[in-house]
């Protein structure tokens, strides 16, 4: 199991004592990143619940962009292959998801189910780059604005002849419309107001939102941490009970800020590491090493390569089983923080809770 | 070891067993008495022993109830963990779940919603739920890939093998259709759906998805009957869509989920009225069907359903005014909070309708207690409601507190009945355990799973069906004086189904070119959970 402390390569047992001893000396340790697959997660949130740890997750700017309008306003929602074998019109919201392998599809094909079956499929933008769009609307004022204006032009509170007049008239039109967007770009009142424009739209057809996944694997956090918390993922347990917010349990914010002074990153799916990690002691799960990302660092199994692992299927919109792809000796995330959570029990002066 | 559970009161409607007496428990089994002595010895005098609770429609897990949770973080409140596990008092959660039914007495629990795109997700969650045995329903009913095998008139042969296919891919125990063709005349823009109309672009009907089924289930041998959401949920008039339902299932096996919803007359001078006496006698005229409640009670809950159509109608009577709807591949879901109005005249109906219909009842086995858990309100007030059946006092102190309409719109007032504990065991324990062909438990005979509920005998009835003085899961202490014990974990009930190969080749030829992705992707495997997490559940001979 390759492991490194300070950056210099060590064995396991040494490694996860270190890991171990940098956690068990925290009053306020954070578990973040959680790019990973379930059975990490799992783990992660119960290692956190035994020591009293906060949870953030690598995508959460994005995620709490989604969850801060659904818990908000709700949300009228639908998946990649619906929107494919649908959709006869697409509103491309942003910048970000002309670059996404749906776009791409969603150009290449028509919809083949529903009432729009065999129809032409109608591209649309609003405030992105929109080479292939049959209409496109500047985001001048940025996108939550313009989406105000186009849904007030939906619902009638404004008229007259403009782009803006045009792309929702063709929206009205579309037989099963679909709005895509990178909630990340769009931010949460963004997010809100394009819920509020696909509600407007149903009064009179068909129309859903669809968001893009952002880094990580943040889609199979918030189901996991929902089930195992009541909540969504922003979890702290310092009071021996779960508590929810987003505010206080932002990882980079309590690094930033001082609060937390313990980190352990969890990273076997690789995503890109903070900044805020070289502030405070850290431990990192790494499924591509670097032996100097955290003060410890262990290699653990990268999930649909070095071992089966459920995790997020984008196309899919789901949680699968991907297999290992090949023999690999290295330890299961889970087995690892399973590991630090009986050393950090075993440590305790008092029962783990 | 050898147990005995001494001098209580057991009750087993299925062995006419009501009187003082011990049960005799080993290796996880009910056995006769042995003529030995026992290694432990449980005194029981002073309480009532019964088969441990089965519970076979209960929003428990899957995507409408982790979005549930997102959408009203507020619903649940969470407390300070217990000693054993991290997260058995977060309100709301899997381990909160388990321990709140098992401290009831239940040690057996089906989410009916198991979408087959979603079931790795929905069966992880349920794995989770530690204590009770678990287990989920296979939907259909909607999909496209099933709605075009019937379009094109493939044949029953053909439904069958897509069905089994289902079941085993996603390993269900049963076979559930809500609402049939209505998710997918939503996505295409109707607004309501009956039985016999058409769903836009496949030419089909509600009548002719769900006979389908019917004949599907009845082929594999599925245990448990197609276990149906009908048209119309909670309009006024909804009973005629029940009574054409039955006549349309033909004599065939066929459970009717959440009937009170479906209680509702349309009453002359508008709204509804209850239609609690029809639904009890189409049920007490065919002995092939069964119900399930859905009994609502008073405050605030959150509407969970696959049935889109409906909760998209329902979006605008949404309490708090936000709400959840997922087109989604298949079914999708929608989600809707709704208030429960104490004390206000349509809720007030409602509750008297669902306690009206059990009261009605001619055959009690065949009529599960139910709240549809959340959609009529949590399952943590069956105490509640079982207090109302046993104590016509109880009954009509509440009834006196609320609106005139309760007598003028239902017979509820004017119903002397009151449940007597067998009765209650067949509401709970044998009924559901064999409507879902659970044949080792739900009773105390010998060679039953020593699944075992021990109440002290209080006439507060709510008081001594909330916190069991001792349950045993497989024999096992898990509760004693209504706290947990021992987190142990139960299995997943799972119907061995064997697919068929062609109908595996073609069906991921239809799904890869669907969602780029093949059957592999709907797969259900061992290697996804943490230990062994699954018992097989034999099909019909």
């Amino acid at each position: 199991m390759p492991a490194w402390v300070k950056g210099d390569a060590t064995d396991a047992d040494t490694a996860i004592a270190a890991a171990a001893a940098l956690l068990a000396a925290a009053r306020a340790p954070v578990i973040a990143g959680l790019s990973a697959e379930v059975a990490a997660i799992r783990a992660a949130y119960d290692l956190a619940g035994r020591i009293g740890a906060s949870v953030d997750t690598a995508g959460a700017a994005g995620t709490y962009a989604e969850l801060g309008a659904l818990s908000r306003a709700g949300a009228l929602t639908t998946t990649p292959a619906e929107t494919v074998g649908r959709a006869d019109a697409v509103l491309v919201v942003g910048e970000t998801p002309w670059r996404d392998p749906l776009l791409k599809r969603l150009a290449g094909t028509k919809p083949v189910r529903g009432r729009a079956a065999a129809a032409d499929r109608t591209l649309l933008a609003l405030g992105g780059a929109a080479s292939g769009a049959a209409l496109a609307c500047p985001a001048d004022q940025g996108l939550p604005q313009a989406l105000a204006l186009l849904r007030a032009h939906v619902r009638g509170h404004l008229a007259g002849a403009s782009a803006v007049a045009d792309l929702a008239a063709r929206l009205a039109a579309g037989r099963y419309v679909a709005l895509l967007y990178d909630p990340a770009e769009l931010g949460a009142p963004g997010v809100e107001m394009l819920q509020g424009l696909a509600i407007d739209l149903n009064d009179a057809t068909r129309a859903f939102a669809l968001a893009l996944s952002g880094p990580g694997q943040d889609r199979a956090v918030v189901p996991v941490s929902a089930w195992t918390t009541g909540q969504a993922p922003r979890v702290g347990f310092g009071r021996r009970v779960p508590e929810h917010d987003p505010w206080r349990f932002d990882a980079a914010r309590q690094a930033e800020s001082g609060e937390a002074d313990a980190a352990l990153w969890l990273a076997s799916v690789p995503v890109a590491a903070p900044g805020w990690l070289a502030r405070v002691p850290s431990v990192a799960l790494l499924g591509e090493p670097a032996a100097d990302a955290a003060q410890v660092v262990i290699q653990v199994g990268r999930p649909g390569r070095d071992l089966g692992g459920v995790l997020w299927h984008e196309a899919r919109a789901a949680l699968t089983y991907r297999p290992a792809s090949g023999p690999a000796d290295l330890p299961s995330a889970a087995s690892v923080l399973a590991r630090l959570g009986e050393r950090l029990a075993a440590s305790r002066s008092v029962p783990a809770c | 070891m050898l147990s005995v559970i001494r001098g209580g009161r057991v009750v087993d409607p299925t062995a006419g067993r009501d009187a003082v007496g011990d049960l005799w428990i080993e290796d996880g089994r009910v056995v006769a008495p042995p003529g030995r002595e026992p290694d432990r010895v449980v005194d029981a005098a002073g309480c009532v022993v019964m088969a441990g609770g089965v519970e076979v429609h209960s929003h428990i897990a899957g995507g409408n109830v982790v979005t549930s949770r997102l959408l009203l973080p507020d619903l649940y409140v969470s407390e300070a963990a217990p000693e054993g596990h991290p997260f058995a008092h977060a309100g709301g959660a899997a381990a909160w779940i388990g321990a709140t039914y098992a401290r009831m007495g239940y040690t057996t629990a089906v989410e009916p919603a198991m979408p087959p795109t979603h079931a790795l997700a929905t069966q992880l969650e349920l794995a989770d739920i530690p204590l009770l045995d678990r287990g989920a329903l296979t939907v259909m009913g909607n999909d496209d890939h099933l709605l075009q095998l019937l379009r094109e008139r493939q044949g029953a042969a053909a439904v069958r093998d897509l069905v089994a296919l289902n079941v085993a891919t996603s390993r269900g125990l049963g076979v559930k259709c809500i609402n049939a063709g209505g998710a997918s005349a939503f996505k295409d823009g109707a607004l309501k759906l009956s039985l016999d109309e058409e769903i836009p672009c496949y030419g089909l009907t509600t009548r002719a998805i769900m006979g389908a089924l019917l004949d599907a289930v009845e082929e594999i041998g599925v245990p448990h009957p197609l276990h149906v959401h009908c048209n119309n949920l909670g309009l006024p008039g909804a009973d005629d869509s029940f009574a054409a339902t039955l006549d349309a299932a033909e004599g065939r096996r066929i459970h009717f989920a959440h009937a009170q919803f479906y209680a509702y007359g349309a009453d002359e001078g508008g709204g509804f009225r209850s239609a609690a006496e029809r639904i009890a006698r189409c049920i007490a005229d065919n002995p092939n069907a069964t119900l399930d409640i859905g009994q609502v009670v008073f405050g605030q809950t959150v509407t969970v359903s696959l049935d889109i159509l409906r909760q998209f109608a329902g979006r605008k009577g949404a309490k708090p005014k936000k709400w959840a709807i997922n087109a989604g591949d298949a079914e999708g879901g929608g989600v809707v909070p709704f208030l429960y109005r104490p004390r206000g005249p349509t809720s007030s109906l409602q509750w008297a309708i669902g306690l009206e219909i059990m009261l009605l009842s001619t055959d009690p086995e065949r009529t599960i207690l139910t709240t549809d858990h959340p959609n009529g309100g949590p399952f943590t007030q069956y105490p509640r409601i079982i207090h109302l059946l046993m104590d016509r006092e109880e009954r009509a102190r509440e009834i006196a507190t609320l609106p005139a309409v309760v007598g003028e719109r239902s017979g509820l007032p004017g119903i002397e009945r009151e449940y007597t504990l067998s009765e209650i065991a067949q509401l709970t324990r044998s009924g559901p355990a064999r409507l879902l062909g659970l044949t080792d438990r739900g009773h105390l005979r010998p060679g039953a799973r020593a699944d075992v509920a021990v109440y002290r005998d209080d006439p507060d009835r709510t008081a001594m069906f909330t916190a069991a003085k001792l349950v045993l899961k497989d024999g096992t202490p898990i509760v004693e004086d209504g706290e947990v014990v021992e987190w142990r974990a139960g299995r997943t009930l799972s119907l061995a189904v064997e697919a068929d190969t062609g109908m595996a080749r073609r069906t991921d030829a239809y799904l890869t070119d669907r969602f780029g992705a093949g059957l592999d992707s709907f797969a259900v495997p061992d290697a996804a959970f943490e230990g062994p997490a699954f018992e097989a559940v034999a099909c019909r001979a």
